[in-house]
């Protein structure tokens, strides 16, 4: 059995989850946001897989299955938004992007 | 391991570190790359090397490379981040970070997460009751005064009786369990909670269960499965064996095969004889000096005992011999299927007095549970458990996959933009009003027509 318990791989996917996050509101550029988000998905995805392994479920891991099916369908859109915005405004910077401000 | 634990946690909160503060965007694409590949290595140490290939494949490989396709397709390398206006967002980026930081650790500080118990969910056992009693003893079967020749119809009714009150009888009870190879009655094992149990079984003659026959105490541990295997032992008295079955998936390309003997008087062999099929002995001769070839798989099994080997997949003609070299039951072309979990109970069917006596050998099957984390197990949940919701995702994806190709038309947003621009152009009124208005003069009037070449005044008609 692995020697390590679960508390560790929590305490690191919290770590990855926060420096995904701080990503997310310091970095203005949108791919690198969206990055940032991924970083997220992976911690989130991190933790399930140690809960599931302490609970001896595969179910944990199915989920995880999902989280990353969903995140190549969002990766996918966002960035052809991406790609469409920088032809729009030769810019991805998204403090620029303000038309939906109210 | 806990020095590798660290190393590779080290080295993933590193790349994430420094994909957050490099200004090129490819580098920090880079660093994210190195991210995966650490968490999908700290997903094999967590027993999980399906989703560890899944994140090698999905995250490292499609995702990454669709963002570095995207940040090379738009020269989007070294946008410049700080429009200086939002800069205090830094700040209070970090600040949120640090306050959800407290938050998140204080329940692994105070051990909130080492309270709870984790064998609350995996503490499942298995039981099933298999009958090889094949209805030849009137003290057991009141089917055989009714004049019942066949073995089928004899019944046992097993009542399990639980130590822990909470659970009803009724759950615990499984009802005519039927001799012979009926598949669909034994192949299912009953799930109870582990625990020391004591099992009841009883005479059920169709109407209802007389008084237990036998009892015995049960202990089943934690993610066990066991075989309560019913037979008449060399005084013709009812007897149980408890078999301790191995559920666990076989080797890669095997099946586990486990004998059990039931048949109260014979040392049961089985062997492989390749091509010697259909033989009632063992034997080239009458004398029996010599042998048939054969490759011997089990060898002098006593009644009431039981073993289990495992076979390559593949066909077989499998005998079984008693210690006479007499061939008791043939199998031909016995399919050795991989992954297959079998029972077979050898058994001596009543035959009509005089006769010779037949042997049967009824088989039980079992799913293999597989490894956890194994690509099998994600599997089995996967399209057994969460069916719907997997067609759901696949629908999501494709939807996904209509909507990418919409956005990303060369010139959608360009088409939408003429549309609306000759929508507003379109005139409702004739062509010859359009015109006169343009002109100014009155283009239906005699005088105007006058001028126009092939009128009726024109002067080149002449």
């Amino acid at each position: 059995m692995n020697p390590i318990g679960t508390e560790p791989y929590i305490v690191l996917s919290m770590v990855l989850f926060l420096l995904g996050a701080l990503g997310v509101l310091m970095r203005r550029n949108a791919i690198l946001v969206f990055m940032s988000v991924e970083l997220m998905l992976n911690s989130a995805n991190l933790a399930l897989v140690a809960f599931a392994r302490e609970w001896g479920q595969v179910n944990g891991h199915v989920f995880v299955f999902f989280v990353m099916t969903v995140a190549a369908a969002e990766v996918a859109v966002g960035l052809a938004l991406i790609v469409n915005i920088f032809r729009e405004r030769q810019s991805i910077n998204i403090d620029e992007l303000q038309q939906m401000q109210g | 391991m806990e020095w590798l634990f660290l190393a590779v946690s080290f080295v993933a909160v590193l790349a994430a570190a420094m994909m957050l503060t490099r200004q090129n965007a490819v580098h920090s694409a880079l660093f994210l790359i190195v991210n995966f590949g650490c968490v999908a290595f700290l997903y094999l140490m967590l027993d999980a090397p399906f989703l560890a290939m899944v994140q090698v494949t999905v995250y490292t490989g499609a995702i990454m490379v669709l963002f570095l396709f995207v940040i090379m397709l738009l020269g989007a390398e070294t946008t410049t981040d700080t429009s200086g206006r939002m800069r205090w967002l830094g700040l209070a980026g970090s600040v949120v970070a640090i306050v959800l930081l407290l938050i998140f650790a204080f329940p692994i500080a105070s051990d909130m997460l080492a309270d709870e118990s984790p064998e609350a969910l995996s503490s499942r056992a298995r039981l099933r009751v298999i009958n090889a009693i094949p209805g030849g003893d009137a003290e057991v079967f009141t089917v055989m005064e009714m004049g019942f020749a066949m073995p089928l119809a004899g019944t046992v009714s097993a009542n399990v009786a639980l130590d822990a009150l909470d659970e009803t009888m009724a759950d615990s009870r499984m009802d005519g369990i039927v001799y012979g190879d009926s598949r669909e009655a034994v192949r299912g094992y009953t799930e109870f909670e582990a625990g020391d149990y004591t099992v009841l079984v009883g005479v059920d003659d169709g109407n209802y269960v007389s008084g237990p026959i036998f009892t015995k105490d049960l202990i089943l541990p934690a993610e066990s499965a066991f075989s309560l295997v019913v037979f008449e032992n060399d005084e013709d008295l009812v007897d149980v064996a408890l078999l301790e079955d191995d559920i666990s998936a076989p080797a890669v390309g095997m099946m586990r095969l486990t004998l059990f003997n039931a048949v109260t008087d014979r040392q049961v062999s089985l062997v492989d004889v390749g091509q010697y099929t259909a033989r009632r002995s063992l034997c080239e001769d009458a004398s029996c000096n010599s042998l048939i070839p054969h490759r011997t798989l089990i060898d002098q099994l006593p009644a009431g005992e039981h073993t289990s080997l495992e076979l390559d997949e593949g066909t077989y003609n499998l005998a079984f011999v008693d210690q006479d070299q007499n061939v008791l039951r043939t199998l031909a072309d016995y399919q050795a299927d991989r992954g297959l979990i079998e029972m077979r109970v050898l058994v001596r069917e009543p035959g009509v007095p005089g006769s010779q006596a037949s042997y049967r050998a009824a088989v039980y099957h079992a799913f293999g549970v597989p490894a956890f984390g194994s690509p099998e197990s994600v599997g089995q949940v996967l399209f057994i458990e969460y069916v719907l919701p997997v067609m759901l995702v696949g629908m999501l994806l494709l939807v996904a996959l209509i909507g990418v190709i919409v956005l990303a038309r060369p010139d959608a947003l360009a088409q939408a933009e003429r549309r609306r621009i000759n929508r507003r152009r379109r005139v409702n009124r004739p062509l010859v009003s359009v015109i006169s208005q343009q002109t100014g003069s009155d283009v239906l009037s005699g005088d105007y027509l006058a001028k126009l070449p092939g009128g009726p005044d024109d002067g080149s008609a002449e």
